[in-house]
């Protein structure tokens, strides 16, 4: 049995039109996606902006309707809102991407990390400010500031804040959406190692959105590749970075600045040449539609979008 | 640890009063107004307790159209009575329909509002349907039919009948900011913390909307001491025998007073005014404080 799985996901939303406000035609944000998780590891889901990559999460935890598929957590079908119960709310949480908007900025940091603990655990409030600065200080960001307001903190330990109130009822999945994608380079770095060390201490499983490949190389012990709400690419970050078989994951690791200078003229030759390549393969890989054929296996853990064998 | 424990206790966070008054006493002419509103009402509410409200309204002919003296400090109307007695009974009732009027229409808007915009949808369909059918009414008229309607109506009955037709304004208002508000990331996250809908609307999206509702049922407050001030001018509020800030007022369409007895008009007028500045000035230093950025304090 998967931790989670997900079998042929679809996220339509309507386009309306017309004299009587009919829907006329769906944006498929998401359009037939299939995965699992298992326990403990880090998956990267990377795509352009517009792959639908943060709707896939977003559906998974119940922010979006999910139009058809399946979506089981632990055996359980979650597909139905009304399924989302509160164990499962309990076992799934969401890191956001903007650490701006997503802490209430009328609320205090005691109440913004202790509104999960409100919701599942009935503490004292001498418990609870003692559970909110021992998650504060997981997080690093010092205990003595639960009384301040969320734009007193930077933006990286606005995020961290964010952190701490996600695993407050120690989740067994964590939906990170583009969690350092806001942060500066500096900050990212910090961010990231601290969501691999409480990875390792409370063995959290990620579902890591983003659209950064170092980030993701960095992190992911699985990776897909999304484009148009398909997925063209799944396998080992292994399998994905030093085995590409899609030309659209060809030019995606292309693009990858090197830093080394003396590098740069190979770089640019070889980017050259994957653009001529996509340019040229491009109707061996896309339907007439411009969207990615189905998944098929090519090893135990690589999968690649390409047309069936005929 | 201990030691921790104990500090942390003494350190207690700012509460709200705290924070509003410290805004207050920050704002000079805030502060001003507010001490004003305060001695204003306490006075009008405190001696219209101690004042024979029959005895001022009933009719003097002996005394018509005295100027301010010894005897009556703000003179006699045509009917020869005291018009200080009816100046501070009249703002007392001005006031108090003022206040009673804003706060029944401002609760039932804003929860309508907020309902209507969070949930969105179908619900917020209807809802807004029913709201543009009461937009339509014309609803001067129909306070005009409800006030000759019922015969001997007090402050909560004329308060009701004109809160009935001013809440749909506010819920507009409020619906607009909630369908902007549940779309960020705070709400949105609310929701993956398992937070009840209604827990989401009233204690995460109610406080970050609170700056625009203090704002406007501030205004409301004034915009209804004017209502209630023009209907009585026009003669569909209070009957002459209980002033209101209006009927005072209404003596001023009379050329000959206008012109001649100021004694009469004036004093309303300038109370008027005064209230509505005064309630002005505080409720911009309110809807500083409720804005954690544009604190002065």
């Amino acid at each position: 049995m998967a931790f989670l799985e997900v079998k042929d996901l679809q996220v339509y939303f309507p386009i309306k039109g017309g004299i009587l406000n009919r829907t006329v035609e769906y944006t498929r944000a998401v359009d037939g996606v299939s995965f699992e998780l298992e326990q403990g590891k880090t998956y990267g889901l990377v795509g352009e902006s517009g792959s639908g990559k943060s709707t896939t999460g977003r559906a998974i935890i119940g922010l979006e309707d999910i139009t058809s598929g399946q979506v089981l957590f632990e055996g359980k079908d979650i597909t139905d809102k009304k399924a989302k119960n509160k164990n499962f709310r309990k076992d799934v949480q969401m890191i956001f991407q903007d650490p701006y908007s997503s802490l209430n900025p009328r609320k205090r940091v005691l109440d913004i990390v202790a509104e999960p603990l409100r919701n599942y655990e009935k503490l004292s409030k001498q418990e609870e400010r003692k559970r909110v600065q021992e998650l504060l200080d997981i997080v690093n960001v010092s205990p003595d500031s639960i009384f301040k307001y969320p734009h007193e903190f930077s933006g990286g330990q606005r995020q961290r804040i964010g952190v701490a109130r996600a695993i407050a009822l120690k989740p067994k999945l964590i939906i990170a959406d583009e969690p350092v994608s806001a942060l500066d380079v500096s900050v990212q770095a910090q961010v990231l190692n601290f969501l691999q060390e409480i990875q390792k201490e409370l063995n959290l499983t990620y579902l890591f959105i983003s659209h950064d490949l170092g980030v993701v190389k960095h992190m992911c012990d699985n990776i897909s590749i999304m484009y148009k709400g398909r997925y063209v690419e799944q396998g080992s970050t292994k399998d994905i970075f030093e085995n590409p078989q899609h030309i659209y994951t060809k030019r995606l690791i292309a693009a990858i600045p090197d830093i080394d200078p003396r590098n740069r003229e190979k770089q640019f030759e070889f980017r050259k040449e994957v653009t001529k390549e996509y340019r040229e393969s491009f109707n061996n890989y896309f339907d007439s539609n411009g969207l990615a054929f189905g998944l098929q296996s090519i090893s135990d853990t690589h999968k690649v979008a390409l047309p069936e064998k005929g | 640890m201990e030691a921790d424990i104990a500090k942390m206790k003494e350190q207690k966070s700012p509460s709200a009063i705290n924070i509003l008054l410290r805004e207050l006493f920050r704002d000079k002419l805030a502060l001003v107004s507010l001490i004003f509103l305060i001695l204003i009402t306490a006075f009008v509410f405190g001696i219209s307790i101690f004042l024979d409200k029959n005895e001022i309204v009933s009719v003097d002919l002996f005394a018509i159209n005295t100027p301010p003296s010894d005897q009556f400090i703000l003179g006699t109307d045509y009917g020869g009575r005291d018009v200080f007695g009816q100046l501070i009974i009249g703002t007392r009732n001005s006031l108090a329909i003022g206040i009673l009027v804003t706060l029944i229409s401002g609760v039932f808007g804003i929860a309508y509002g907020v309902i209507s915009g969070y949930f969105g949808g179908q619900i917020d369909n209807v809802l807004m349907r029913v709201i543009d059918f009461f937009m339509v009414l014309p609803f001067l008229m129909i306070i005009i039919v409800f006030v000759s309607m019922t015969r001997d109506y007090s402050v909560v009955t004329f308060s009701l009948i004109m809160a009935a037709f001013s809440w749909m304004g506010i819920a507009r208002l409020i619906r607009s900011k909630a369908l902007q508000e549940k779309e960020l990331d705070y709400a949105q996250a609310s929701k993956t913390l398992g937070t009840s809908n209604f827990n989401i609307i009233f204690k995460q999206v109610l406080p970050n909307i609170t700056s625009l509702i203090i704002v406007t049922m501030t205004l409301n407050l004034a915009a209804n001491i004017g209502l209630e001030s023009g209907l009585s001018f026009l003669g569909f509020g209070f009957p002459e025998d209980t002033p209101s800030l209006g009927t005072l007022l209404s003596y001023a369409t009379n050329p000959q007073t206008l012109e001649f007895r100021w004694w009469i008009w004036a004093p309303a007028a300038i109370l008027i005014l005064l209230l509505m500045l005064a309630v002005r000035n505080v409720g911009e230093a309110l809807r500083r404080a409720a804005d954690a950025r544009q604190r002065r304090g």
